[in-house]
């Protein structure tokens, strides 16, 4: 056996749990699942199929758990799982999924199969089975503390412009404030304003909060290339920053997959609870809402709808927040058709945005978020992770949907602040 | 003499003659319809009333009973005995003769004129024909029909072919088990009949270029380009004998299977002569149907098995139908149909599984 | 011969061989560990574990247009069946004399209904299965050997209908048993088995405050 397969079982089988052995025994191959994923139904090929894409670990749990497996395996009857099925999978796998889950919630079985697909990465990064430039952005997140390359430096220079520009002070390692405050590179490169928005909302409303020099990526690379001891690295420098300020509460910014890591997978990932609370910033807006500290007046007039992202909101469960905040400046706020917890993936996710070799492909499955905005023709499209923002940025374009404008949902309640508290 | 003495004598005599007359009449007057009859005899020999009763009953006329039900006032239903002879005489060796003879037309068009080949070979580029729902459909109703078909022909031919086989009490188990499965499966068949009916019918009106596409014989003998759209007319006379034959199958199907609804004999007798002539006329239809859509003709099967046909059978068989494809696919965008495989990537279309 | 065994020492090894199958299935699946879960919880899990296996006996609605045929095969075909299974006349007779246990059976015509939906579903899902090209690479023997098991069960019992001959009535019963020693080792365990992937499901959403 190679030694490339050998790493991969091994890391495979250290995924294996009673969810996995439950899943497998229940799959009836209904097929339910292809119709949910926008890489089957914006392609047509099979092979997207979520419950396909899980075959090498179908495959391990078949020939080591289960009878028929075991025995056919034993007398040489089955295929085992190879290595090449391991290389054949690595497109399915990287390219072909965002991770988002919609698949999870409509198998008639209760199979969280995006659950599934998360293990088989585990063994497919483990045998070396991953795209080149996810693999990259794993090793710059881990040398330099930014997937994207985004040094202090840069953090610095982006902070000095927003406070030029807003006038305001940006707290850099308060030890002792409420609230930290973590980045995606992603907002950083691309949707600086973000940073501003929280100190105009955030001396609106009274709210003691910092930024951390020491470290501030609030992206984990480890989750979408499946690297789980990784992804516990860079939990490790999340806590430290945190323990370091002694913050109560750490902020989990416009992202999705930034959120459900640091607030459902983090303790897993380090194998402890986390020494602080964690809220995704729509979490916290809509808590300052909700206690009358964040006021705003006047409204965004112009019909708008909202693309909740996977992690944040059907994977997250930050559904309610982007609604009631939207409803404070939006009177015109339309709902997309199919939004909320069945929202279709903007298809970046999940690491697809980082993988080069993936762009023809999440092009191409746009047209399912294309559907959606068609329905309803929004003239601005409001989310909440830079890196969906990014990847809608892209389909737009790709479309000539050039009529519809991208907002983040913290700046456009910054811009929207009443006069007495700004 | 006295008048007192002449009356008393009188009176008596009266009477004795009075009562000796009212004897006779009584006697006499009935025999007067068998004189007559003796004298002018009726036709059907010496009048006999019990022979008069039974040439009734053997008439089917309905009587009075104290039982109540259907036909419970016949007590020998004369027509049964045309209806079995029918059956014995009649529908079963014609209709052997029918489907045999058929057969053997289609094995000797097979070996004569050979398949009809895709003109200028396969181009390898696939186009949809059936969707998953129209296949499903089809198959559906393929599966049910010959589950019925085959349980119907060992009703009617068993005991000729499987007595011989199985014996007087294996064939009569089988008998028994098959006759469960059909009347089981029956009802079905009015359900796949009807989705088959709503699935395709609006393609199998009829259209313009129909009449050529049959006075051409569809091009099957000596070659030649026929024009035809999505379905040609052979393919409309074949739905519409399905259907419409399906529903004859159905509905005297229906009226055999329950029995509990005020079926007489005769109806239950007529039902059955329908049923059996529908069943070997679709089921002989049949025999074509699947000749060309498997051997007779290059390229077809895979429009029910997978849904895909090459554009060169399309052209060919199907031209105009083929035009309003391609007309339509270059007008829309280039999005893969939702609900179905389109080809997979590079254009190869993906058939493992 | 055959008849003795298929109701004497048959039943009893397939009764077996189903329970004791079925057991260690379900079972089986608690023997890895499992490592805990330290985030703080938004929801109820244990809320989340009952909804997920309440509501996933309905699509949702974003997916009815897209599993119409899933829906109504499936469920004319497990209605159906369940019928049959529990109140055919045949079967509660059977159970009451192998447990004690009657009730009243369903009239004749509930029965014919019955198969007939529970066919209807059955062919129509298996072609569904043969001719959708997801279901068609996903799809392996075992699918296939189920539904066409399970299908041949079905039409035995309804050819044993017919009572006097007893073979029908002996091979429906020694297909059935073929069926129970085959389910625990196949694609039937889906009966047991998706009660707790839905709990697992539904307690993973449910603590994240997301109905499943």
């Amino acid at each position: 056996m190679s030694d490339r397969l050998t790493r991969g079982l091994e890391a495979m089988r250290a995924q294996m749990d009673t969810r996995v052995m439950s899943y497998m025994s229940s799959c009836v191959h209904c097929g339910i699942c292809a119709e949910a994923c926008l890489f089957y139904t914006e392609t047509g090929d099979a092979r997207y199929t979520p419950i396909y894409k899980t075959e090498p670990l179908r495959k391990l749990w078949r020939q080591e758990y289960t009878f028929w497996g075991k025995l056919a395996a034993s007398m040489g009857l089955s295929s085992k799982l190879a290595e090449q099925d391991l290389a054949d999978w690595e497109e399915l796998v990287y390219d072909g999924c965002t991770m988002c889950s919609r698949c999870s919630l409509v198998c008639p079985m209760g199979i969280d199969i995006a659950y599934m697909i998360r293990k088989v990465k585990e063994g497919l990064a483990a045998a070396g089975f991953s795209p080149e430039g996810l693999v990259e952005a794993g090793k710059r997140a881990v040398e330099i503390g930014s997937p994207m390359g985004v040094t202090l430096k840069t953090l610095q220079a982006t902070i000095r412009v927003q406070e030029k520009e807003t006038g305001l002070v940006i707290p850099l390692d308060v030890a002792g404030a409420d609230y930290l405050c973590l980045l995606s590179s992603g907002e950083v490169a691309g949707f600086p304003e973000f940073i501003g928005s929280l100190a105009k909302i955030f001396k609106a409303t009274g709210v003691s909060w910092t930024l951390s020099s020491e470290y501030f990526e609030a992206t984990n690379t480890g989750v979408q290339l499946g690297n789980s001891k990784m992804a516990a690295t860079l939990v490790e420098r999340v806590v430290a920053a945190a323990e370091k300020l002694q913050v109560k509460t750490v902020i989990s910014p416009e992202c999705g997959h930034a959120y459900s890591t640091i607030r459902w997978d983090a303790p897993n990932f380090i194998g402890r609870p986390l020494p602080f609370e964690v809220v995704h910033i729509m979490e916290l807006l809509d808590e300052l809402r909700s206690d009358g500290r964040l006021k705003t007046a006047g409204f965004a007039d112009e019909k708008l709808s909202y693309h909740d992202p996977c992690n944040a909101g059907r994977r997250g469960g930050v559904l309610d927040q982007p609604r009631k905040l939207l409803n404070m400046v939006a009177p015109n706020f339309v709902e997309l058709p199919e939004t909320g917890a069945m929202n279709w993936c903007c298809g970046g996710g999940g690491g697809v945005s980082s993988n080069e070799r993936a762009d023809a492909l999440r092009l191409k499955v746009f047209s399912a978020k294309k559907r959606q905005l068609d329905a309803v023709r929004p003239a601005a499209l409001v989310t909440a992770c830079s890196n969906c923002r990014h990847m809608l940025e892209d389909g737009l374009e790709e479309n000539e949907m050039h009529d519809i404008e991208l907002l983040g949902i913290t700046e456009l309640i910054a811009d929207h602040l009443a006069e007495e508290n700004s | 003499m006295s008048h007192r003495a002449q009356s008393g004598a009188a009176h008596r005599r009266i009477i004795v003659w009075s009562l000796l007359s009212l004897l006779a009449l009584t006697l006499l007057l009935p025999l007067i319809p068998y004189a007559v009859a003796y004298v002018a005899p009726v036709a059907g020999g010496v009048p006999n009333p019990g022979s008069d009763l039974w040439r009734a009953v053997r008439e089917g006329e309905a009587g009075t009973t104290q039982v109540q039900g259907v036909d419970s006032g016949i007590l020998i239903n004369a027509s049964g005995e045309t209806w079995r002879h029918f059956r014995m005489q009649q529908l079963i060796p014609l209709g052997a003769l029918f489907m045999g003879s058929v057969l053997a037309l289609i094995v000797l068009f097979f070996l004569v004129r050979g398949p009809l080949r895709i003109q200028g070979g396969p181009t390898g580029k696939k186009i949809q024909r059936f969707n998953v729902f129209e296949r499903t459909t089809h198959w559906f109703t393929v599966s049910i029909f010959w589950l019925l078909a085959l349980t119907g022909l060992i009703l009617l031919y068993g005991r000729f072919v499987l007595i011989p086989v199985l014996g007087p009490a294996g064939f009569g188990l089988t008998a028994s088990a098959c006759k469960e499965a059909h009347n089981l499966f029956g009802p079905m068949f009015l359900v796949a009949i009807l989705m088959l009916f709503v699935t395709f019918v609006k393609d199998n009106f009829y259209a313009r270029g129909d009449m050529m596409w049959l006075l051409k014989g569809g091009g099957m003998i000596g070659g030649g380009h026929v024009s035809a759209g999505r379905f040609n007319a052979g393919e409309k006379i074949w739905f519409w004998i399905a259907v419409l034959g399906g529903l004859v199958l159905s509905v005297s199907g229906l009226i055999l299977d329950f029995a509990v609804f005020g079926q007489g004999r005769e109806v239950m007798a007529i039902s059955h002569v329908l049923h059996g002539i529908a069943a070997l006329i679709v089921i002989t239809v049949s025999f074509g149907h699947i000749y060309l859509g498997t051997a007779g003709v290059e390229g077809t099967l895979g429009s029910m098995t997978n849904g895909y046909v090459d554009e060169a059978w399309a052209k060919s068989h199907h031209d105009r139908w083929y035009a309003e494809v391609k007309a339509a696919g270059s007008a829309e965008h280039e999005t893969a149909p939702v609900d179905d495989g389109s080809p997979a990537r590079d254009g190869v279309m993906d058939t493992r599984g | 011969m055959f008849a003795q065994l298929v109701d004497g020492i048959f039943w009893d090894i397939a009764l077996w061989v189903f329970a004791l199958g079925v057991l260690w299935r379900i079972l089986s699946i608690f023997r890895v560990r499992n490592k805990p879960d330290y985030s703080v919880p938004r929801g109820s899990g244990l809320v989340g574990a009952i909804g997920a296996n309440l509501r996933r006996f309905m699509p949702r609605a974003e997916m009815v247009s897209r599993t119409r045929l899933h829906v109504v095969a499936g469920y004319l075909f497990h209605l159906g069946l369940f019928a049959l299974l529990l109140f055919a006349a045949p079967h509660v007779l059977f159970i009451e004399e192998q447990t004690g246990l009657g009730w009243t059976p369903m009239p004749y015509w509930a029965f014919i209904v019955a198969a007939q939906l529970a066919f209807i579903g059955l062919l129509l899902l298996w072609i569904h299965r043969v001719m959708h090209p997801v279901t068609r690479l996903i799809s392996d023997a075992d699918d296939h050997i189920a539904a066409i098991l399970t299908f041949v069960v079905m039409l035995t019992g309804c050819m044993a209908l017919i009572e006097e001959f007893d073979g029908l009535r002996v091979l429906h019963r020694f297909m059935v048993e073929l069926w129970l020693v085959y389910f625990p080792f196949s694609r039937l365990m889906h009966a047991f088995m998706f009660i707790p992937s839905r709990a697992f499901t539904g307690a993973w959403f449910g603590r994240r405050g997301v109905k499943a």
